[in-house]
């Protein structure tokens, strides 16, 4: 593969494929990232950002030779922290690994830089993290938390843009590999998609204040918040939904049209539509359902059942419990979900850009 | 290369926010206690005079006997066995643990979001809850096992913190190591003295001091004054204020629990006798439950009533609680808007404040603190205006069915 590099660079880059490695590590990046998330929001929601005095070290001790021993058997609070920490390090690590992979079988310079971009991120979130426990700043653990998802988001687009899909759009590139469709999503779909994801963003920055709320907030303030938050959920769940039933709406129109007899060689083999643009819709439709629903779940473990859910005996009685494990993977799955929302609008969003990119009627043509 | 500068272009929105919120990423410390205000302004309206610099002044004569959110003091009048200065500082200031897994700053950590820094329950999260978080500075709780009037005992500020209140927001932190609950009980404990003291010495400003009149605040004798060591000047004033910490302090000493004689040995046809007679009791005129928590406890009866916590403020001042003009003005000052309380629906079975018979039979006798729940008066002989001790188990007997629970069975 290394040999593409010695190889001259042919005019359209984006035809020559990229080396699989690249695309398989990022894959392995973004499942490293997911569970490190959920670590750091458990972090989070059993307030244990402090359990850990010192950093990069753990207890004066290097952060990989720290006893195991009293890693896993000594408190929980230290097992999380400690935790979070390897696992950041392993994402670190993976980076670099990533950075080599580009350097030696990714053509694109552009995706390089964005190989360079992912390393320096994650040791920029590292070091935020660092400075949240020197400083003992909770303001930090919340910037340390806004950024995890951005972090997040560029291991996505890394991920989307060295897959076999990517480069499959690209007029020069043998199309007998992947079935690409027609389909060519307008402007207008992209910008409604292009929303959904700075919005589904804006969630993780109103969310981040209510979980790391200072102890000097206003309730009034806080308040708001809330009902800004919950405002945002529905408007993303609409446009989410208004976007998947735009890119659904195609396969049905063509149904319609095959119903009636017309085209229907071609209804039937493009019956879904372009389904590599209406999964991920969907996808992102669930997820915020999901994600609502996890977020009412986390506002009752977190401050009890409201009083207008108290209509029966089992509602009425509903304890909060400090510290319940139950409850903590409710609102760290809030958190998790969350991320979820956010880097499956960006990965719609990246295929959009790229399907409307690739799939212009002179590029078809040809 | 078009699509390499889409990727820098989404990156730079992140990256301003992120700047953004890097120049503005520091915590604010939490500094001093915040001032009473509100309870500034609610003696003042009682007297007709103004608050003038009252809450202020008590504020910093206040930090030099108690310290701050980060630092408390124990003044020398409170007991150690009573606020155990250790416990005090564990439980105080930022949040941090080690590997002992010993836990520091755990009022912030698990309380504050609610109950706010100074324990006056506005905190962050408070304004979305119905109850709202108990604002401790009053001094007056509601599930305890002694007389309405008394502070609750340390065993009772440990139950409500291991039990939590259903189907309100207080959690159940029954999972927390003893260590941590005592520590939150002597915390909770001088928060409570703490604001009590501070109230007292306000209404002490305001009435007796010159803060009330337009221009006693300018006489410096009228005023409470610090020294450089951060005394107070006066010596009179000093010997006020080590009184009223004293008999506050005095209170919380050996509050005594309400004595519950044995409950009576209710069986078969005879806990059926009882229950019906505490029907008859629950919906009759001498106890007159029914009136607040409707037929059978179904909570259906219409009322309108407030919280002791909410009537300082607004009732007790002839100020009407729907009254938005005027109670923004003591909102202002940190207060909650005035939320209704309703009467328990009791054919459910849930209780905040424990379900076994002997804390339901002090809860009838006593009624809840801060409440419109009356205590029953206990009397010899059967009579019009009070009930007999056997009544009041009868009444028992009948709530424990309602909510379908054994009179003898353990909490469920
Ligand atoms: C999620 C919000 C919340 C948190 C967190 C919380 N509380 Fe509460 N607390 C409440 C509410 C609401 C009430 C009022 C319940 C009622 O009136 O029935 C209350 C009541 C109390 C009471 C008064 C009980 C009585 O008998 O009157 C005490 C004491 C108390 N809380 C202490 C604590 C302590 C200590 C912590 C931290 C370990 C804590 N609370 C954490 C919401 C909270
Ligand atoms: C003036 C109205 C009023 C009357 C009369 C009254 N209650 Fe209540 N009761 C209340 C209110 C209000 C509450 C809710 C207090 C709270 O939420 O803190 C309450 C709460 C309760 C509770 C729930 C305590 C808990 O732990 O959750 C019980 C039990 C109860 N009342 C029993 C009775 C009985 C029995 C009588 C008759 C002897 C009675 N009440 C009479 C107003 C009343």
């Amino acid at each position: 593969m290394s040999d593409t590099l010695t190889q001259p660079i042919p005019a359209n880059i984006d035809a020559v494929p990229p080396g699989r490695g690249l695309h398989r590590w990022s894959i392995l990046i973004v499942c490293l990232v997911w569970p490190l998330i959920w670590v750091g929001g458990q972090v989070t929601t059993y307030d244990a950002g402090m359990a850990v005095p010192d950093w990069p070290g753990t207890y004066g001790y290097n952060l990989f030779l720290y006893p195991y021993q009293t890693w896993l058997f000594g408190p929980f609070d230290l097992f999380i922290e400690h935790g979070h920490r390897l696992l950041g390090a392993l994402v670190g690590i993976a980076s670099i690994v990533a950075v080599a992979f580009a350097f030696v079988s990714e053509p694109r310079v552009w995706v390089r830089s964005l190989s360079v971009v992912v390393l320096i991120a994650v040791i920029g979130q590292g070091a935020l993290g660092g400075a949240r426990v020197v400083l003992a700043d909770r303001t930090l653990a919340m910037v340390h938390g806004c950024t995890a998802e951005i972090f997040f988001t560029l291991c996505v687009t890394l991920m989307v843009v060295t897959s076999r899909w990517w480069w499959a759009q690209s007029a020069n590139s043998p199309r007998s590999l992947l079935q690409v469709s027609s389909f060519r999503p307008s402007g207008g779909l992209i910008a409604l998609v292009g929303v959904v994801l700075a919005l589904a963003y804006l969630q993780v920055l109103l969310g981040a204040q209510l979980r790391h709320v200072q102890p000097t907030a206003s309730p009034g303030g806080f308040k708001h918040l809330v009902y800004t938050h919950i405002a945002t959920a529905f408007l993303v769940l609409s446009l989410a939904a208004v976007a998947a039933w735009k890119l659904r709406s195609k396969a049905i129109g063509r149904q319609v049209r095959s119903a009636a007899g017309s085209e229907k060689a071609e209804a039937n083999q493009n019956g879904c539509g372009d389904l590599t643009l209406s999964r991920p819709a969907m996808l992102l439709v669930l997820f915020v359902s999901l994600q609502i629903t996890l977020g009412l779940a986390t506002w009752v473990a977190r401050y009890g059942m409201p009083l207008f859910a108290q209509t029966n005996p089992s509602m009425a009685s509903y304890l909060v419990k400090s510290q319940a494990f139950a409850e903590s993977l409710i609102i760290t799955g809030h958190v998790a979900t969350g991320a979820l929302v956010l880097v499956t609008s960006a990965f719609l969003l990246l295929r959009l850009v790229r399907a409307n990119y690739s799939r212009r009627p002179e590029w078809v043509a040809s | 290369m078009d699509s390499y500068f889409r990727i820098a272009g989404s990156l730079v929105g992140p990256a301003a926010i992120f700047a953004i919120l890097a120049v503005a990423g520091c915590d604010a410390p939490p500094g001093s206690f915040n001032a009473n205000d509100l309870y500034a302004q609610v003696v003042a309206t009682r007297q007709n005079s103004q608050p003038g610099q009252a809450a202020a002044d008590v504020s910093m004569v206040m930090e030099s006997l108690f310290g701050t959110p980060d630092a408390p003091k124990l003044p020398n009048a409170i007991p150690t066995n009573l606020v155990d200065p250790e416990n005090l500082t564990r439980a105080a200031g930022p949040v941090y643990s080690d590997e002992d897994d010993t836990h520091f700053g755990i009022y912030r950590s698990r309380c504050v979001v609610c109950h706010a820094l100074d324990g006056s329950g506005a905190g962050p999260a408070a304004a979305l809850q119905n109850p709202y978080p108990r604002d401790l500075r009053a001094g007056v709780f509601k599930y305890k096992s002694t007389p309405r009037g008394e502070k609750p005992t340390k065993e009772d500020l440990l139950a409500i913190l291991k039990r939590g209140a259903p189907g309100s927001a207080m959690p159940a932190f029954d999972r927390l190591p003893q260590e941590d609950l005592d520590a939150l009980v002597d915390y909770v404990i001088y928060l409570s003295i703490r604001g009590e003291v501070e109230r007292r010495l306000i209404q002490f400003a305001v009435t007796e001091m010159g803060y009330g009149d337009q221009d006693g605040a300018a006489i410096d004798s009228e005023r409470l004054i610090l020294d450089a060591e951060g005394k107070l000047t006066d010596p009179e004033l000093r010997q006020t204020v080590s009184q009223i910490i004293e008999n506050v302090a005095g209170q919380w000493s050996d509050p005594t629990p309400i004595t519950v004689p044995p409950m009576p040995d209710f069986e078969g046809d005879d806990l059926v006798a009882a229950i019906e007679r505490g029907r008859e009791l629950f919906h009759g005129q001498q106890a007159n439950c029914a009136s607040c928590h409707g037929t059978n406890g179904n909570g259906q009866a219409v009322t309108l009533d407030f919280d002791d916590w909410t009537k300082e403020f607004t009732t007790l001042l002839g100020i009407s609680p729907g009254d938005k003009a005027a109670v923004k003005q003591m909102r202002k000052l940190g207060a909650l808007p005035p939320r209704p309380i309703s009467p328990r629906n009791l054919s459910w079975g849930v209780y905040r404040g424990g379900d076994d018979p002997e804390t339901l039979y002090r809860r009838l006798v006593a009624g809840i603190a801060g409440t419109p729940m009356p205590g029953l008066l206990v009397q010899e002989g059967e009579g019009s205006t009070g009930v007999t001790l056997d009544q009041v188990w009868d009444l028992i007997a009948y709530l424990r069915s309602l909510g379908d629970l054994q009179l003898a069975g353990t909490s469920r």
